[in-house]
């Protein structure tokens, strides 16, 4: 009997203790969305389930981002690569001796150089300009800058630009680089450039 | 427009005296070959203004004006010399314009060979009347009489120039210099257009106004187009500024390059094209679209210069290695070589009568004006420096030649003749002034 007490006892201890187990659990529990406090299980479930697709789509849309910039820098870095290509293009002249319409070896690395930036961006237009010195006339002047630009032309044709992204322009001696005369000005002034039309 | 208000206003008259010569109308005619050997002169002394009637002149600086002029103008003929009035023995009035109140023995003793008087009537409120007259002393006889009736002042010069031009045709047998006037390019900061100027320095006007470079103007035969080269947005562009309308069409040719318009005899215009990858001179059809070709080579071909009759074509051409000129003769179909002197011979323009041609050729001095003669060949230069003297002109009367030059550190316009008399400055303005071309004053 005695034993059937303590027996008895103990199955109400641990019921108490149980249910007082039970009690400390409810209070440390997350407080519940009084709104989804009526819902069912099965709502809740959804409910989770469209807060995770939620969070894939911001994981989503932080990639792009991120993607996007790193495009973006891409974008900059080409942008950089051709900003150079043209300065490049820009900044290099071909000079040639009195009277002359003749590539020296200077002027036919220069124009490797260009042919190689030209066939790098596809979308590059070139206007070759063919200048002279003011110690000729301007009307043979305005010819002999033709032969210069056309020369020009005609070895970046051979170096693989396509004839129908360049066009030619003579100046003759109406735009000297260096509006001086002296033997140094019109070296600098019989030339031809590069300018360049995306 | 200036031009056209000139037509309208003055009125001329042929005095009659002029038909009726006066005493030692027997006496040889006084003329000046231009063209010849000789060192011709003539002196002229033109007498202070006179009322033609007892009156009161309202405008006192008319008659001041007209002298002035015609001494300005006649000063440009080389072979004039103006007798300064303090040599005249006994003074330099005239009792009065016409031949019968003209002392000439005074005038003859002080070497005066022609004396032109000048005669105003003048009522208040009207610029008035002008008499000028023109005497050979020697022969004591009117050669040449002309009245204007004066709208306003501005048309003063335009009145000495008439008169000019009539004398010079007597003396000469071509007044066309004063009957002319000069296409020329003026440059502005770094654009070019194209301005006219009469040869006498009067009536600059801009003719173009385009935001590009405008270069080789050329007149069409009547002065009813000026053709040139336009280059503007990466592009060469053939201009044609048009009288009538007062405007500029811009054509489009086959090719890069458009050079040095000019127009024939007949009306037809002559360009250097590069459709063959090359500069060779073409014709152009009417509506301006390229035409037959006239000078084909695988060398540089432009600067085409065509004589009165259109037979022949000066050009130059650099098929012999450098630039030199060459004569293409239509019916022959032959093309002669002109120049053998120099490495640079450019700019050609040969004389109406086809027997000379005025080109620049490079010195070590800079560039000078030479005159071919076709003929014998013999060369003459005509112009010495310093700096650079380019783009030769032979006026229309084959006597007066054009050309720019840097002798005052700036390009201007300068008149000589082909026998190399000393270079006058056309007044052009501020801004480097270039390649004068000749054309007939629309009045």
């Amino acid at each position: 009997m005695k034993n059937k007490t303590t027996v008895l006892l103990v199955t109400l201890l641990a019921f108490m203790m149980l249910a007082g187990f039970g009690c400390g659990k409810r209070a440390v529990e997350a407080p519940v969305d009084p709104a989804e406090a009526h819902l069912t299980e099965e709502e809740r479930a959804r409910l989770e389930e469209e807060r995770r697709r939620q969070e894939l789509e911001r994981q989503a849309l932080e990639e792009r981002k991120l993607e996007e910039e790193r495009l973006a820098r891409e974008r900059e870095r080409t942008e950089v690569r051709l900003q150079e290509a043209v300065d490049e293009i820009t900044k290099n002249r071909i000079h040639f001796a009195f009277d002359s319409y003749e590539l020296t070896a200077d002027s036919r690395s220069t124009l490797q150089k260009i042919s190689e930036h030209m066939k790098r961006f596809n979308n590059l237009r070139l206007v070759i300009e063919g200048h002279c010195d003011e110690r000729g006339t301007a009307e043979y002047n305005l010819a002999l800058g033709e032969r210069r630009a056309r020369a020009a032309y005609e070895f970046l044709v051979l170096l693989g630009v396509s004839s129908d992204r360049m066009q030619i322009i003579s100046y003759g001696e109406e735009r000297p680089l260096v509006p001086e005369s002296n033997e140094a000005a019109w070296a600098q002034n019989r030339r031809a450039e590069f300018k360049v039309l995306q | 427009m200036v031009i056209m208000r000139y037509c309208l206003i003055i009125t001329v008259v042929v005095l009659v005296a002029c038909l009726a010569p006066m005493r030692g109308a027997a006496q040889e005619p006084l003329q000046i070959d231009i063209f010849g050997p000789g060192e011709e002169r003539i002196n002229i002394f033109i007498a202070p203004p006179k009322a033609l009637e007892a009156q009161v002149l309202h405008h006192p600086g008319t008659g001041r004006q007209i002298h002035h002029l015609l001494q300005d103008y006649l000063g440009l003929l080389p072979f004039v010399t103006h007798v300064d009035p303090g040599h005249i023995l006994g003074g330099p009035e005239v009792a009065g314009v016409r031949g019968r109140d003209i002392d000439f023995r005074k005038f003859s003793l002080s070497r005066v060979d022609l004396l032109l008087t000048i005669g105003l009537e003048q009522h208040p409120g009207r610029t008035g009347s002008v008499e000028m007259r023109a005497f050979e002393v020697f022969g004591q006889r009117m050669v040449l009489g002309r009245a204007y009736d004066l709208q306003d002042e501005d048309q003063i010069p335009l009145m000495v120039r008439r008169f000019c031009a009539e004398l010079m045709d007597y003396l000469t047998g071509n007044g066309d210099f004063f009957r002319s006037v000069l296409a020329f390019e003026r440059k502005h900061g770094d654009n070019k257009n194209i301005w006219s100027v009469t040869p006498q320095g009067t009536d600059l006007r801009q003719i173009t106004e385009v935001q590009g470079i405008t270069l080789s103007p050329a007149w069409s035969p009547g002065g009813e187009k000026i053709a040139f080269t336009l280059l503007k947005d990466n592009r060469h562009y053939l201009g044609v500024w048009n009288l009538e309308q007062d405007e500029t069409q811009t054509f489009t040719l086959p090719g890069n390059t458009i050079i040095s318009p000019a127009f024939a005899p007949d009306g037809r215009l002559a360009i250097s094209l590069d459709p063959m990858g090359r500069p060779d001179i073409y014709w152009l059809n009417d509506d301006f679209r390229m035409g037959q070709a006239i000078m084909e080579h695988w060398a540089i071909d432009v600067s085409p210069s065509f004589d009165r009759t259109g037979r022949k074509m000066a050009f130059a051409s650099g098929r012999l290695g450098n630039p030199h000129i060459f004569v293409h003769d239509f019916n022959k179909q032959q093309v002669n070589r002109v120049t053998y002197e120099g490495r640079y011979n450019t700019n050609p323009s040969i004389s109406p009568d086809g027997n000379f041609v005025a080109f620049s050729r490079q010195t070590p001095d800079g560039h000078r004006i030479f005159v071919a003669e076709l003929s014998t060949g013999r060369e003459r230069q005509i112009t010495f420096g310093p700096g650079n003297d380019e783009d030769p002109a032979f006026a229309p009367d084959g006597y007066f030649v054009a050309f720019s030059s840097s002798r005052s550190g700036d390009y201007r316009l300068y008149l000589t003749t082909r026998n190399g008399d000393e270079p006058r400055q056309i007044p052009t303005g501020r801004g480097d002034a270039k390649a004068p071309a000749w054309g007939p004053e629309r009045n």
